[in-house]
């Protein structure tokens, strides 16, 4: 190939990389935008978008208003009277909105009207909606302004202790607020606090990892059965498995709480490391046998030739050359438990997973919201840590259970 | 710190264990045990909202002979901070009594129902009357289950009995009925607190024409969108047409397409519709949530005059803005002209008659149960002994509102549970959007009909 | 035809199978069948679902849940919207899916592109509310906290309600399940893509076939049983799509889907409930049958 085609080649390519950068970025901008808002304070989300952050910020908002209006006599940096000093929080503090402030400089300051010149409008309304921006510029001059465009990691600290609190957990710690720190330590034991993500992580530890090895060892059996020997119904059965994918989860809720309460089987992790399997199992089955059938028959053949039994050629032969399949059922699998929200709800009220305690998390009022943000990704990181290491499994098996090999 | 923290579960181990030998504890001696249903946890030297419910003598409450070591499993939706109150009421019971409460928490009707038909806790609070609906069948009459239902004024108990038997009684009660508002704003723009409905009609009006928006609504909530609407409506029912009237629509008196109902509507969708009344007009009051709607009063600058909304939006305002004042930054008035208040609350129920839950429902509905609960400052009680004994001053204002209030409607929605409820915030939805006020209507009373033939 | 190596022993498959088949029949047979039943009671489960006939209104006697499965305006429009959820979203997903598998083959980076877009696979629906919160979020006036009203009100646009502006709202929200699953489908159907032999292809374009002809001609038509299955397997999944619309709007705004009012009615109508669960497995046996068919066939290929 000469350069020139190279070039050519090269070139013809720039469209496919449009089109292929194009849609990852579509595809990563809402969790990325969720990411990013997970860093900043509660008050910064309320008021202005995310994206933001990466935008040049607006330097000073309301500095030429403050500058026609109190410059004059408090200074360009708010400190020339030293009794009213606009640089203190304390006193900008007392003036939380555009009209305490009018309100005040309606005030006369020595007999005098507080503004000589130039004069707000006589109309309230405007008068109001010029002194918006001064407002903003005072809040800038006292410090508080950059509070709200900070970075900040209480959303996540909040999220792993179940912070529910007046404000923050850190803060409210260091400043002993004592009404809403009575179930907190304020040290490293609130990790595990019962209400918090931490104990919510060590939970849905115990319920996936059973969860899902289970399942796999039931059906590789199963699937073994039906790719491999034959009984009486084996086509009906397997018909009837394809069937039952179908059937909805949520029908299944209360006959299954019933019979629980019978065995005294509520609330255990037996009880939804059983109902993971039995659910998982239509699907688990369907794939492996799917992968299973598909191995050559020859291998089978000579292995019963040579006397191997049926559980020699399924420990030996069967299971070793399905690993692909078994890796990516674990992971679809993984990823199925991981992410259950409402069987873990029904099934396992007093141990709270992830999912529940996110849900938890959240006051029916919403006045917790932001810590939602930290808490979700809390949540991702170890599926896509499974689903990164174990992404060339997963495509591998995928095709295995839905293809004809 | 751990090793720290080890020796201290031991302590409580050791105490809880003391606690169970001595039947009868002396108050001096139990402070130590923690809440059964916490881990166990060191208290921090400042944290003292327990100490004025502890303070008061365990001689008064009433055990029903439940022993020591006896548990009471509980249902309700409270997490976090709400469960940590919960906790604190009852101590005075754990440790007079020495039973153990095992709570579980859920929002979720349907892990509810599932429960109940499983193992149903022996006592459940729910934020509706549902129940009572759902499952009669399992109920355990409250009065004849240790309540003392005398500290409850007439409206909370017709509202709680069936079929001549009281199934429920508010255990902890919010307030709706209420306008929120930044008293600085009305001070500077020259407007007063309206003391009747016409004022407030008039007000908007003038705010109106002021070209200020007088009114934030967000009908936005989930799957239960629509509910502060419904809210509003009825508050405006309470000051046209009174308590009885919107009790009515309760007990089935009045179907909700009766003219008194539409005429609500009619000042509801003006206000909810019009941009110039309510902040965005239709599309805003449908699309903004109900908590952001809350904030828009109190933005720099404000994008609206006031919210109609119940006690809980203090929290709102405080958690968005923490250096806003109550009294002069922020405030809330009552409903102009409401004649009685419309309530909600979370409900205790018992599936149960042991002695332990006895004892929880005589000591909650006794006047030492009203007093701690008070002082934690939660939320309002219906229990008259709360009365008098809250220690915020916006607590205590809210609560001599609520203890002196003509009446008690409840949330129509609450009350009547589905089909009614949903059917009812749909309309609102559709009404703020514009549409004809009298189908609308005409749908959710066919729904209040199968409501009613349920209970 | 058997092969002939399947032959042996009465007993050994029922051992293989018996501990799932156990598992299936109590967690899943079990209780569709307690769902069948519950169908045809009233709200509570007491009486027949004949008893709740109204004098003077249509009655389907025993099978009256299912007059208002199937005639109510609710779930009428549910059923509309899980149709063109269907028709838009199962070829909307593969075409794109297809056509992002067929040019991510052609970049080095694809292993990390297909990361990106297999990624929402990995996050739960609650999380995915959150995430999709800060896309849709709408204020109607000032500063907008979403990015999509961010964009169009920096073009000098005015804010849209996504969520609640009708029609918009039902393809935004299938835009979440396009984005939650297109993942699902590209790597099965990249995979399949991989599987065609690449010398048919160079021959094809050695005989002076352009890329679409060879797409048309032979690509497509080696891979068609992939996508079969990963359209079949999509309309199961459609079907019974609840989350993205219970999270999102709760089935208002004309946004209802029949998995979402079923859950609504678990709790007050049981009968009604369960009758919608039928409806649903009912709607999919075609599918069924259709899988059925496909396993019959390769089968008797073997």
């Amino acid at each position: 190939m000469n350069p020139l085609d190279r070039i050519n080649k090269a070139l013809g390519k720039v469209p496919v990389h449009f089109a292929v950068i194009l849609m990852c970025l579509l595809w990563i901008i809402p969790t990325l935008g969720l990411f990013v808002t997970s860093f900043r304070s509660r008050q910064a989300v309320q008021t202005t978008g995310w994206w933001t952050v990466f935008l040049p910020q607006p330097k000073a908002v309301g500095q030429p208003e403050y500058t026609q209006y109190c410059s004059s006599c408090h200074g360009a940096n708010g400190k020339a009277i030293a009794s009213a000093d606009l640089s203190n929080p304390n006193v900008v503090n007392q003036y939380q909105s555009a009209a305490s402030l009018l309100l005040m400089l309606r005030k006369p300051v020595n007999g005098q009207p507080h503004l000589l010149h130039p004069t707000l409008s006589s109309t309230p309304k405007e008068a109001i909606t010029t002194l918006t921006p001064v407002l903003t510029y005072l809040q800038t001059l006292s410090g508080q302004k950059q509070a709200s465009s900070e970075f900040t990691l209480d959303n996540y600290v909040d999220a792993i202790v179940g912070y529910k609190g007046t404000a923050d957990y850190l803060p409210d710690c260091q400043n002993k607020v004592p009404s809403t720190l009575a179930v907190m330590n304020c040290n490293t034991s609130d990790i595990l606090n019962s209400s918090g993500m931490g104990i919510a992580f060590i939970n849905t530890l115990i319920v996936v990892i059973p969860a899902t090895i289970l399942p796999i060892v039931l059906a590789a059996l199963a699937a073994y059965a039906f790719a491999w020997l034959d009984f009486k119904g084996r086509q009906w059965l397997f018909a009837l498995l394809i069937g039952l994918q179908i059937v909805p989860l949520q029908m299944a809720l209360v006959p299954i709480a019933q019979l629980y309460a019978r065995l005294g089987m509520q609330s255990t992790f037996l009880g939804i490391w059983l109902f993971h399997t039995g659910f998982g199992l239509p699907y688990a089955i369907y794939l492996m046998r799917n992968f299973i059938g598909s191995l050559p028959r020859e291998i089978f053949e000579s292995a019963y030739l040579d006397g191997a039994s049926h559980w020699a050629a399924f420990r030996r032969l069967a299971l070793p050359l399905a690993m692909p399949a078994i890796a990516s059922l674990g992971i679809y699998q993984f990823l199925w438990v991981w992410n259950d929200f409402l069987v873990a709800k029904v099934f396992l009220t007093t141990h709270p997973v992830l999912t529940v305690q996110i849900q938890n998390l959240i006051d029916p009022l919403g006045q917790n919201w932001n810590i939602l943000t930290g808490a979700a990704f809390l949540s991702f990181i170890v599926p896509m840590i499974v689903f990164f290491a174990f992404q060339g499994y997963f495509v591998r098996g995928l095709l295995a259970g839905s293809v004809k090999g | 710190m751990f090793k720290l923290s080890k020796m201290f579960v031991l302590l409580v181990v050791l105490a809880l264990a003391a606690a169970a030998c001595a039947p009868q504890p002396t108050p001096t001696e139990a402070p130590t045990a923690v809440p059964a249903t916490q881990v166990p946890t060191a208290m921090p030297p400042t944290a003292a909202p327990a100490a004025t419910a502890t303070q008061s003598p365990a001689a008064s409450i009433d055990c029903k002979g439940a022993k020591a070591g006896d548990t009471l499993s509980v249902l309700y939706q409270w997490t976090g901070s709400e469960e940590q109150n919960f906790n604190t009421i009852v101590k005075p019971l754990v440790d007079a009594c020495g039973i153990k409460i095992n709570a579980q928490s859920t929002r979720d009707a349907a892990v509810l129902d599932t429960m109940v038909k499983s193992t149903p806790p022996d006592v459940l609070f729910w934020p509706d009357l549902s129940p009572i609906k759902l499952y009669s069948d399992k109920l355990v009459a409250l009065d004849a289950d240790g309540a003392n239902a005398g500290n409850y004024a007439s409206d909370w108990i017709n509202l709680g009995t069936s079929n001549g038997k009281l199934y429920a009684l508010p255990a902890k009660s919010d307030m709706k009925t209420l306008i929120w508002y930044s008293p600085a704003q009305f001070q500077a723009l020259g407007y007063t607190v309206p003391t009747t409905f016409a004022d407030l009609q008039t007000l908007a009006d003038k705010m109106a024409s002021d070209g200020n928006v007088p009114w934030a609504m967000g009908l936005e909530s989930g799957a239960a969108t629509g509910w502060t609407g419904a809210d509003f409506v009825e508050d405006i029912l309470l000051a046209t047409q009174g308590t009885d009237y919107v009790n009515g629509i309760i007990s089935g008196k009045v179907p909700y397409n009766d003219p008194g109902v539409m005429s609500a509507y009619q000042i509801f969708q003006k206000w909810s519709s019009d941009p110039k009344y309510t902040v965005g007009g239709s599309t805003g009051t449908v699309s903004t949530n109900f908590g952001d709607a809350i904030l828009q009063v109190f933005s720099n600058p404000p994008k609206a005059m006031m919210v109609d909304k119940a006690t809980f939006a203090a929290g709102n305002i405080t958690k968005q803005y923490p250096n806003l004042k109550l009294g002069t930054d922020y405030n809330a008035f009552a409903f102009p002209g409401a004649q009685g208040v419309q309530v909600s609350a979370d409900f205790m129920y018992a599936f149960s008659n042991s002695p332990a839950a006895q004892a929880l429902l005589a000591y909650w509905t006794s006047d030492l149960g009203g007093q701690n609960f008070a002082a934690t400052n939660w939320g309002l009680s219906a229990n008259k002994g709360a009365a008098g004994n809250y220690t915020d001053p916006m607590m205590t204002t809210l609560g001599n509102i609520f203890a002196n209030a003509k009446g008690y409607a409840f949330s129509t929605g609450d009350a009547l549970g589905n089909p009614y409820a949903t059917a009812q915030w749909k309309a609102v939805v559709n009404v703020a959007q514009g549409q004809d006020i009298k189908t609308n209507l005409d749908t959710v009373a066919a729904a209040q009909t199968q409501s009613l033939q349920g209970k | 035809m058997v092969p002939k190596i399947m032959k042996q022993g009465r007993l050994a498959p029922w051992l293989y199978l018996l501990p799932s088949l156990i598992l299936m029949t109590i967690f899943i047979v079990y209780p569709t069948f307690a769902t069948v039943r519950l169908s045809l009671l009233d709200a509570h489960s007491l009486r027949s679902a004949a008893t709740t006939c109204a004098a003077g209104q249509p009655c389907w006697g025993i099978l009256e849940n299912y007059r208002y499965a199937l005639t109510n305006p609710e779930m009428l429009a549910a059923l509309r919207n899980n149709a063109l959820w269907i028709l838009l979203m199962v070829p909307g997903t593969i075409i794109g899916a297809l056509f992002f598998a067929l040019l991510a083959d052609r970049v080095p980076y694809e292993n990390l592109a297909k990361s990106i877009i297999f990624m929402p696979m990995a996050i739960s629906f609650v999380g995915a509310s959150v995430v999709w919160r800060f896309v849709y979020d709408y204020q109607s006036s000032g500063s907008q906290i979403g990015i999509l009203n961010g964009i169009l009100t920096a073009l000098g646009g005015q804010p849209v309600a996504w969520l609640s502006a009708p029609i918009i709202n039902n393809f935004c929200l299938m835009l979440v399940g396009v984005w939650l699953w297109a993942g699902f489908c590209m790597t099965i159907l990249s995979a399949a893509i991989k599987g065609v032999p690449a010398e048919i292809l160079e021959a094809a374009r050695v005989d002076g076939a352009n890329e679409f002809q060879v797409f048309g001609n032979i690509l497509l038509p080696s891979i068609m049983p992939t996508v079969v299955v990963v359209a079949t397997t999509m309309t199961i999944i459609i079907l019974k799509v609840f989350d993205v619309v219970y999270v999102m709007t709760g089935g208002y705004f004309d946004t209802e889907v029949i998995a979402n009012r079923m859950f609504e009615l678990i709790v007050t109508n049981a009968g009604q409930s369960t009758a919608i669960a039928v409806v649903l497995i009912v709607l999919t046996i075609p599918i069924m049958i259709f899988n059925v068919q496909r396993f019959r066939r390769e089968e008797a290929a073997r």
